[in-house]
């Protein structure tokens, strides 16, 4: 009630002071942000994990078998305590093409709940032959969504023994909680580096046993993992399952070797049948044999008769043959005395010819004088039937007149018949009365009557004339014919006997003719007779001929036949040999066949014999119990929670100390400044804490609030900011869960409210400590002081005043003078530490690359080719214009240790040491001094000796599957920083392992020029089948560079608070310095300075101590770079450990930028002070 | 030639908010070269805001201000600083010395920037700090101090000497001894010295005394005869 006036001051003082309010509040802010926000990143980022590694089930501990494991196994885990869940899986690493390298991908079947996958893209599979894919493998495999991949085993077996197909459809991309990042984890096969996995379904599998067991652990999801309740509570389990393993390693033993032994019976078994049966087929054979050669024999001697029998028959054929010859020559004789006497016929004939010939001529005449006798006759003969004729037309005209003259006569009396008649009708016509009707009847009638038979009468009348003309025509004719009748036939009678008598006379001369004719006739019986019989002659001698004829046809059947038989004996002569040959044959691989089978019959027994000392040699399963700390990258997670940690605790530590100081400068100015009021204020008699709570109260105000917003700023956004960059190496891990962390936020409330509160109390004590008199007096001016440099006139003389003035003004604030060089070389601390970090990190890609390893790619050979093949690979590469050099060499992966630490490293041995020296330089890190590979030890590179706490001289050890621990000696240590290898010779190598290196890899570099040639010359070489695979320098560059781009953010972010800081504490401290001068400044004003003389004479001392701040800072930022480097480094590398000169420029520049643009503002600062200040009287 | 210093119509109005403050409404002088002059006026009257712009510290809002012939309220803020630095010397009531500067530092620090200084030294020697010339500010009396004060202020060799309330921090006899090395450095060199100050029993040493009352010369009083400050008690 009473400090009303009190508070209302306090209100006041804030309003008018906001500036100094608000710069405690801002600094206080960012510092407490910073702090809670960067050290409550770590448990975020672990919360983050946990809560993706919950969401997708993954499991907690892993069991695999050297013998796989059996249902049995499932069983007897389930029931160890603690085991929440058991789910089996199989999988299996093969090969496949990445675009036209080989390389090495992990094939899984999916599990029921654990492990779940994520769809990037796509679907599951849902039948056998379908796969998803990695979604990190995929972009840039030259893979699709839709393709099918093929798979092979990269071993001896094919990959079809383990899976139902070697072909997948991929129907999806996906990302498994067990790949967090780039990690794949390593094989036996391929390249030796797993690229990316491929998960099927449980049915594309066809193993008898499982080939891992995923447990979850009951109660470990409710823990966070990567905290030690975690891993306890999974170690336990472990522990447990321990408890089992050694019973169950043994029962899966008894397991396979029941198995074996009864495969083993069934194999003995087997050979016992086929023992029998090989014995039966020889037997077989043998007797076939004897067969054949029987039947050989018998043939044989069927071809000797044959012969015999062939023999005879052709001296048949001879003999006929002859005889036949004789009986033609015979014939041949008969057939010319027969040709003669046919001549002789003929002669004959052609005599008779010609008489016949003097005959006909006589008869021509006679034949003439015939004709026309007979042609008279024929003349004579016509006229007589002429006459007769006419005589036959006499005779029958008269008796026609006859005829006629008897129808005259009938018919003249039929008219008289018709006149009588017509008279009679007449009378009664006259005695009838027309008048009367019946008699006019009958008249009627009557006329009718009359002139019908008058018409019968005319048509009398008229034939009788008729007949009359006719009778006087036939009387002419007989008169005419009448008188030539009788002449006619005497002339006819003396002709005829002309005729006779001509004829006698002709028929003499016939007489004659036809008696040479018959005589000629005679002959010609002769003739044919004679003809006939010759003929009949021929007809025997053809019969002859015809006969021999057939017996010759016979004779030249008989000699085809016997030539056949020749043939066919001699075919069978030749199928005998044959035959001959092959029983020969059959024989001999009879013979081989037994002893074939004998030897394989031995062998089986052997092998048998084997088998049993193997199966009897069958050591226990042996159980690989992992927690997920085997998983690739998920410790590295961890590790970058702890590498987050250690960032906390340094950053922020700066930053806060920082901000608590300028809080504490802050307030104690303040309470400087009040003096006056403080000293009236007591003077009006208000108590110490009445006044000092007005100091406390404007300090906890602005500090609370700071803290506040710090807290509810920096918790949720620097978490976000860095769990967000790791996105870039946990690409698929998205989930935030960034919590307020309230211990963290506690922490660093209360350290911020301590610093200042405290910083204020203690002001506040001083000021009130001293009576309220002197409070009222301006406090006894701070004394100037000389400095050590005045006790140097050499240098001091030489100096110029306003010069001297700085040096004493920068001594004479000695809180300001430090106060300033710790907030700038924190600023220049931070920035070094950000560009320190990209140099050391981003420049180990050039280093390892350009520096160290020289090789543009590396050729993996093909070590299951032949030597000839992979020879051809690497002639390829050596041909080929662009390349500049190879070296050849063996890289594998083995294990070092010092005898209690064992570390993966890279094995190089060289094939020449020469060549090799060309494409990897060996030197020391700090001395740059190069080393040569000898015979005299290894090389060891540098992260890896210092991991193993080795130098040159110690010996190291190799594991070796057969030879086991080999020691070497270290000659040198090298700098090296992606991998760890250890190098040696060829010789050395022999030495140690007993065995001549088997080359795998081929260091090639390209021409300069060529550069952007390296795929090109890659890819040829792939071609050949003795590469199997090819990597890039480039390559591998560029992928770090992706892995290292998430700390780019965690530097910007550093850069850009160090900015933030370094303006904060600058302007603050300026603030300060100016009005704490501000009277000497007016006053400065006042005797004619000018503005910018003013400002250099402020800013002369800004920039001494800029560049003292700045100084300090590279000191510091170097420690500290070094600090951080060695807490963020991963296991597998090693970051350089330098600072580029540039980053020192760069970081130098930019807090000088800093320290100018806060010059800058205060210029106008000082351009605003008022001279009349000077008038004033100091407070 | 009328007047080294001469003051027309000056008036300056401040603003505060609503409230215009007259804190000089229309002052009228002259000054002669070589004259002592003492400014009197109490409290508020205006005196130092006649001063600062006399000194070129603030501007008039009205009127002219003519030194040695030039009308500086037409200076621009550069001319201002020049016309500080070369013609005014400035002596402050609390002295105004750089802590961190030895006594002859600090009379450097003013002749580094002036045209045609005295010698550092010298001047000290004029004050009688002849022997203090390597002390600190801190490790001097308050008389000491001034006497730096005015050291650094004639070491510049301006044409006007301003001395607000000189020895307004200092005890009788030390203010006496300061006055009379302004008294005396103004008839030795011939310099104008213009002393403000609210002890009106300053006046008789002046050779011009101006009252000042309520923003306005309230009376300019030549003084034929000034008196020495020795003889003067109050």
């Amino acid at each position: 009630m009473k400090k009303r006036a009190l508070r209302k001051e306090f209100y006041m003082e804030i309003r008018r002071s906001l500036g100094r309010f608000l710069s405690i509040f801002f600094i206080v802010a960012i510092g407490v942000a910073f702090f809670s926000g960067i050290r409550a990143t770590e448990p975020d980022m672990r919360y983050s994990g946990d809560k993706y590694f919950d969401d997708n089930h993954l499991m907690d501990i892993q069991v695999r078998s050297t013998l796989g494991l059996s249902e049995n196994d499932v069983k007897a885990l389930k029931a160890v305590e603690g085991v929440g869940k058991v789910e089996a899986g199989y999988s299996v690493d093969a090969l496949c093409m990445k675009n036209d390298s080989q390389v090495a991908v992990h094939i899984m079947s999916i599990l029921p709940t654990l492990n779940t996958l994520t769809v990037e893209n796509g679907r599951l599979p849902e039948a056998e032959d379908e796969c998803v894919i990695d979604a990190d493998f995929l972009p840039g495999s030259g893979y699709q969504i839709g393709d099918v991949i093929q798979i092979s085993s990269g071993t001896d077996d094919a990959i079809t023994e383990t899976l139902t197909t070697d072909q997948f459809k991929i129907v999806g991309t996906v990302s498994s909680p067990c790949y967090i990042s780039f990690g794949r984890g390593s094989t036996n096969i391929g390249t030796g580096s797993v690229e990316g996995f491929i998960s099927v379904s449980e049915d594309s599998f066809k193993m008898d046993v499982y080939t891992e067991l995923y447990v979850a652990a009951s109660g470990a999801k409710e823990l966070i993992a990567f905290t030690d309740e975690y891993d306890e509570r999974v170690s336990e389990v472990v522990k447990n399952v321990e408890g089992i393993k050694e019973e169950q390693q043994k029962a899966r033993r008894e397991e396979i070797v029941n198995e074996a032994r009864s495969e083993l019976e069934d194999g003995r078994k087997e050979l016992e049948d086929a023992k029998k049966k090989a014995g039966e087929e020889l037997a077989e054979a043998k007797k076939q044999l004897d067969d054949g050669r029987g039947k050989l024999n018998s043939g044989r001697e069927q071809i000797v008769s044959s012969r015999t029998e062939l023999e005879n028959s052709r001296a048949t054929l001879i003999s006929g043959q002859n005889e036949l010859s004789a009986n033609c020559a015979a014939l041949d004789a008969q057939q010319t005395e027969l040709n003669g006497k046919q001549a002789e016929l003929n002669v004959q004939k052609e005599e008779l010819n010609k008489q016949q010939a003097s005959l006909d001529v006589q008869r021509t005449p006679l034949e003439e004088k015939q004709a026309q006798i007979d042609i008279q006759r024929e003349q004579l003969n016509q006229k007589q039937a002429e006459l007769d004729q006419a005589k036959v037309l006499v005779t029958q005209l008269r008796s026609e007149n006859e005829g006629l003259y008897t129808e005259v006569a009938t018919l003249t009396a039929a008219i008289e018949n018709l006149q009588t008649e017509i008279s009679v009708l007449q009378e009664e016509l006259n005695r009838l009365d027309p008048g009367i009707l019946e008699e006019a009847e009958r008249i009627e009638e009557l006329h009718a009557l009359m002139s019908e038979k008058t018409q019968e009468m005319g048509t009398a009348q008229t034939q009788v004339d008729t007949d009359h003309a006719q009778i006087a025509a036939n009387t002419a004719v007989i008169g005419e014919v009448q008188p030539t009748l009788e002449p006619g036939q005497q002339q006819i009678n003396t002709g005829s006997a002309a005729l006779e008598a001509a004829q006698k006379e002709l028929d003499k001369g016939w007489e004659m003719v036809n008696a040479g004719q018959q005589a000629i006739d005679g002959y010609w019986k002769q003739l044919n007779a004679g003809q006939q019989q010759i003929l009949d002659g021929q007809v025997q001698i053809d019969a002859a001929k015809a006969q021999l004829e057939a017996v010759r046809i016979q004779i030249d059947a008989g000699w085809v036949q016997l030539t056949q038989g020749e043939s066919q004996l001699a075919e069978a002569e030749n199928e005998i040999a044959k035959n001959e040959q092959a029983l020969n044959n059959a024989q001999k691989e009879y013979n081989t066949e037994k002893s074939k089978s004998d030897t394989k019959i031995a062998e089986a027994e052997a092998d048998i014999k084997d088998a049993e000392k193997e199966i009897s040699k069958i050591e226990n399963a042996k159980w690989y119990i992992y927690d997920r700390e085997h998983l690739s990258d998920y410790s590295g997670y961890g590790e970058n929670a702890d590498r987050m940690r250690a960032i906390g605790k340094v950053f922020p530590v700066l930053f806060f100390l920082v901000a608590a100081l300028i809080s504490l400068t802050t307030m104690t100015r303040m309470v400087e400044e009040q003096r006056t009021q403080i000293g009236t204020l007591k003077a009006l008699g208000y108590g110490r804490f009445s006044i000092a709570a007005k100091y406390w109260g404007y300090a906890f105000l602005a500090t609370v609030t700071g803290c506040v917003l710090g807290v509810l700023f920096g918790e949720k956004v620097f978490p976000y900011i860095i769990i967000y960059a790791y996105g870039i190496i946990y690409r698929h891990m998205d989930t935030f869960v960034i919590p307020y962390d309230l211990g963290y936020a506690l922490m660093a409330s209360l350290t911020a409210m301590v610093c200042t509160v405290l910083a204020t109390v203690f002001s506040c004590y001083k000021e009130l400590r001293e009576q309220a008199a002197e409070l009222m007096r301006p406090p006894t001016p701070k004394q100037g002081k000389r400095v050590l440099l005045e006790q140097v006139p050499v240098i001091w003389g030489k100096l110029s005043f306003t010069w001297k003035a700085t040096i004493r003004n920068l001594v004479r604030y000695k809180k300001r003078f430090f106060m300033t060089i710790f907030g700038i070389s924190g600023c220049m601390a931070l920035l070094l530490v950000g560009f320190g970090l990209k140099d050391s990190i981003f420049n180990i890609g050039v280093l390892q690359y350009h520096e160290l390893q020289l090789h543009d790619g590396n050729i993996i050979l093909n070590t299951d080719a032949s030597k000839e093949v992979q020879t051809a690979a690497i002639q390829e590469l050596k041909k080929d214009s662009r390349v500049k050099g190879t070296a050849m060499n063996l890289l594998k992966q083995v294990e070092i240790g010092n005898g209690k630490e064992w570390k993966d490293v890279y094995l190089n041995v060289a094939e020449n040491t020469k060549e090799f020296s060309d494409f990897v330089i060996f030197r020391d890190r700090l001395t740059k001094e190069n080393y040569l590979l000898d015979d005299e030890g290894v090389i060891l590179t540098e992260k890896m000796a210092k991991q193993l706490d080795v130098e040159p001289g110690d010996t190291i050890y190799m594991k070796d599957d057969v030879k086991g621990e080999i020691p070497y000696t270290i000659s040198a240590v090298c700098e090296n920083y992606l991998q760890h290898f250890v190098y040696m010779t060829s010789d050395l190598y022999e030495k140690g392992y007993k065995e001549a290196p088997e080359y795998n890899s081929v260091y090639f570099a390209v021409k300069e020029g060529e550069k952007d040639q390296i795929q090109a010359v890659g890819e040829e070489v792939l071609r050949e089948e003795g590469a199997l695979s090819v990597s890039y320098a480039t390559g591998i560059e560029s992928q770090l560079d992706d892995m290292l781009g998430s700390l780019n953010i965690v530097i910007v972010v550093l850069v850009i608070s160090a900015g933030m800081l370094a303006f904060v504490v600058l302007y603050n401290l300026n603030n300060i310095n100016i009005t704490e001068r501000k009277r000497e400044l007016a006053t400065l004003k006042v005797l004619g300075f000018y503005p910018m003389e003013v400002a250099e004479y402020v800013y002369r001392e800004n920039i001494i101590l800029t560049i003292i701040g700045g100084l300090v800072g590279m000191i510091l930022g170097k420690l500290l770079h070094r600090f951080i480097i060695i807490t963020v480094e991963v296991e597998s590398t090693m970051f350089g450990r330098n600072i580029d000169i540039s980053s020192f420029v760069y970081g130098f520049l930019i807090t000088v930028g800093f320290s100018v643009l806060v010059n800058a503002v205060m210029y106008f600062k000082l351009k605003k002070i008022d001279m009349v200040e000077s008038l004033k009287s100091v407070e | 030639m009328s007047g080294f210093v001469r003051l027309k119509e000056i008036t300056k109005i401040y603003k505060m908010g609503e409230i215009e403050i007259h804190a000089v409404d229309g002052i009228n002088f002259e000054i002669e070269k070589g004259e002592f002059v003492v400014i009197v006026g109490p409290s508020g009257a205006g005196k130092t805001t006649v001063l600062n712009l006399l000194g070129g510290m603030d501007t008039a809002t009205s009127g002219t201000i003519m030194v040695d012939g030039s009308d500086i309220t037409k200076y621009s803020e550069r001319q201002l600083t020049g016309y500080r630095r070369n013609d005014i010397g400035f002596v402050f009531q609390f002295y105004n010395l750089v802590p961190n500067l030895t006594a002859k530092e600090n009379v450097e620090l003013a002749l580094q920037i002036c045209k045609n200084p005295l010698d550092a030294r010298t001047v000290l020697e004029d004050v009688g700090l002849g022997n203090r010339l390597d002390n600190f500010p801190a490790q001097l009396s308050g008389g000491e101090q001034q006497r730096v004060s005015i050291a650094r202020a004639l070491a510049k060799n301006p044409k006007l000497l301003l001395c607000d309330e000189p020895t307004g921090a200092l005890d009788y006899n030390t203010g006496k001894s300061i006055l009379q090395l302004l008294q005396d450095m103004c008839r030795e060199k011939g310099m104008t010295v213009i002393v403000i100050t609210h002890n009106s029993a300053l006046a008789p040493m002046a050779d011009r005394l101006i009252k000042i009352r309520n923003g306005k010369v309230s009376s300019v009083e030549r003084n034929k005869f000034p008196m020495s400050i020795a003889d003067i008690e109050w």
